[in-house]
């Protein structure tokens, strides 16, 4: 059997792909990768279909080993990366060999992290997704011990990589109205919106608490409302006053007023942004976000043709002779060990 | 308008369109839980469904409100606003009679003991005898008024004005698949373990959500729901998602 043996994992990691939809009515989230321009990126660097499913770290990854001959990527937030104890450089595709050693460290930047598979790992299927949703108990979760299907290799892959995307380190994220805007006062909001707001240390595929320099965010009506439909990127206000961006593993429903919701464009940076960190909303219009949204696309579209293939750097090559320039042209035998 | 009260009267004025986020619109039919309100709302949902234009991605019925999700870049937003708008004044949704669609559903409940933690403090803030709780719970038949939150996972109304009681004041880290939880007049009934701050008075061995099965959810908002009082020897002999239950009327 071909696949990607688990030696530790950290915990948060999960398999995630573009998520399931038509389940909402049921109750059921969307899940799928938390930063979803990282997840395109991988299946770019691969030549992976769209919805192939992928391995998302929170903060730290974990160890693994290659059962038979598989290409993987990474993208997401920049971890530190060895191979057989040799430093690897991010976002890029790479050929490992049968008993191969890979070690995913902490996050430098950013928060989600990912380590893709060509083909996307094979695990279970569940209402049309791979996606696991830990809390709802749907789909597969990595453990330690286990080992992750991958598909079968298939043969012409060669080394790629792809630039660092902008989004990490945002500052300003936009924001929409939403239908219970009103039930906030306006002097309310516009302290909201003027506040520089801190992500907590709670924070998961659930949510994110933030915490707002102007203090616990007042409603007028109190403290609930009759239970309606959650977006993702909803912010909720609770019963403390404390502001809670609800994402992709999300209740599909709650009773918390929400003041806004964030830019679907703007979920990747807000998602990468690490406990600690600060930013500030900006509130936009709906077409200002859909206009976002569409570039937003032509990028994740764009990016198969930003991939290049890694050029070795003379500089770092201590024997240039006998590397190919080009890493993998020269070969033409990787896949078929497999 | 008391909005921390989901049952004082509603407003059902005429159903407002309202942008949510990017990618949806909520076509909300009121504020607050209302039988009538969301009887609109599920008729609305259902007449929506199967004649939606391309673009859409789902429809979500709630209690109070239909959320129409759609990719703003393949269906404008204008476009799919004029849709339901003309949706709306189509039809008199408050009135209308939604299709017969809706299962009549036998659900055997073990009351009190450790299945209902909580049943002691809810006949105390029912005025109820404990012996009454359970059979006042199953006496009225009650609707799916909405799934959410989790997996599966039921709310159902509507029961007597007396079981207006509030959710507890601390929250339960877990309570199990098939409790049976109630407050503000209100049942949920969880598919999967959750963690809540509502009564737990029973459990039944009825299972609405099974990812593997070929129909994974088995009941669906507007679905007629009765409890029947059993003993634990009874429901453990029952098939959680078993065809049985599923009443004729």
């Amino acid at each position: 059997m071909s696949g990607l043996a688990i030696l530790e994992i950290s915990p948060g990691a999960t398999i995630q792909d573009q998520g399931r939809t038509g389940w909402l009515r049921y109750g059921v989230t969307s899940s799928g990768a938390m930063d979803g321009h990282a997840l395109a990126e991988g299946q770019a660097l691969l030549g992976n279909t769209d919805d192939d499913a992928a391995l998302e770290f929170a903060m730290r990854g974990g160890k693994f080993r290659a059962i038979k001959g598989l290409w993987i990527a990474t993208s997401g937030a920049e971890m530190a990366l060895s191979v057989n104890g040799g430093a690897v450089a991010w976002r890029r595709s790479l050929r490992l060999e049968p008993g191969d050693l890979i070690e995913v460290g902490a996050a430098r930047r950013g928060v989600y992290g990912y380590l893709h598979v060509a083909g996307g790992f094979q695990t279970e299927m569940v209402l049309g997704s791979r996606a696991t949703h830990w809390r709802a108990e749907i789909g597969h979760r990595p453990e330690a011990g286990q080992i992750l299907p991958t598909a079968p290799q298939i043969t012409g892959h060669r080394p790629m990589h792809l630039p660092e995307p902008g989004y990490f380190g945002a500052r300003e994220i936009r924001f929409l109205r939403g239908p219970q805007t009103d039930l906030f006062d306006d002097q309310v909001l516009a302290e909201f919106l003027g506040a520089e707001l801190r992500v907590g240390a709670a924070r998961d595929r659930m949510g994110m608490r933030l915490t707002s320099a102007s203090g616990p965010v007042q409603t007028k009506v109190g403290r609930t409302i009759a239970s309606d439909s959650i977006n993702p990127g909803d912010i909720q206000i609770t019963g403390d006053g404390t502001p809670v961006v609800l994402l992709a593993d999300r209740g599909s429903a709650g009773g918390y007023p929400r003041i806004g919701t964030i830019a679907s464009a703007d979920l990747p940076a807000l998602v990468q942004i690490a406990a600690g960190e600060a930013f500030r909303l900006r509130q936009v219009t709906r077409e200002a976000a859909v206009d976002a949204l569409s570039d937003y696309r032509k990028d994740l579209n764009g990016l198969r043709d930003k991939v290049e293939p890694v050029v070795r750097d003379p500089h770092d090559i201590a024997d240039l002779l006998a590397y190919n320039l080009i890493g993998g042209v020269l070969r033409g035998d990787e896949d078929e060990r497999d | 308008m008391n909005m921390n009260n989901p049952d004082t009267a509603s407003t059902r004025g005429p159903a407002r369109l309202k942008p949510a986020g990017d990618m949806a619109i909520l076509v909300e039919f009121g504020q607050t839980y209302d039988p009538v309100v969301n009887h609109a709302v599920l008729g609305f949902d259902a007449a929506l469904v199967g004649n939606l234009p391309a673009g859409v991605i789902e429809t979500v019925p709630s209690f109070r409100s239909v959320l129409v999700r759609f990719d703003p870049l393949e269906l404008a937003y204008e476009r799919l606003h004029e849709f339901l708008q003309q949706r709306l004044e189509a039809t008199a949704w408050y009135s209308a009679v939604p299709p017969e669609t809706g299962k009549n559903w036998v659900l055997p409940v073990v009351y009190g003991g450790d299945e209902g933690p909580h049943l002691a403090e809810v006949a105390d803030l029912c005025g109820l005898r404990e012996d009454q709780v359970a059979d006042q719970h199953a006496a009225r038949e009650l609707t799916v008024a909405m799934l959410g939150f989790a997996p599966g996972l039921a709310y159902l109304g509507q029961l007597p004005e007396i079981w207006q009681i509030a959710r507890r004041a601390e929250i339960t880290p877990t309570v199990p698949a098939g409790a049976v939880l109630v407050a503000v007049r209100q049942t949920v009934l969880p598919a999967t373990p959750i963690p809540t701050g509502w009564h737990q008075i029973g459990r039944t061995p009825f299972r609405g959500f099974d990812p593997a099965a070929a129909r994974p959810f088995l009941l669906s908002p507007g679905d007629r729901v009765r409890f029947e009082p059993t003993d634990a020897a009874t429901a453990a002999g029952f098939e959680p998602g078993a065809a049985w239950r599923e009443a004729k009327r």
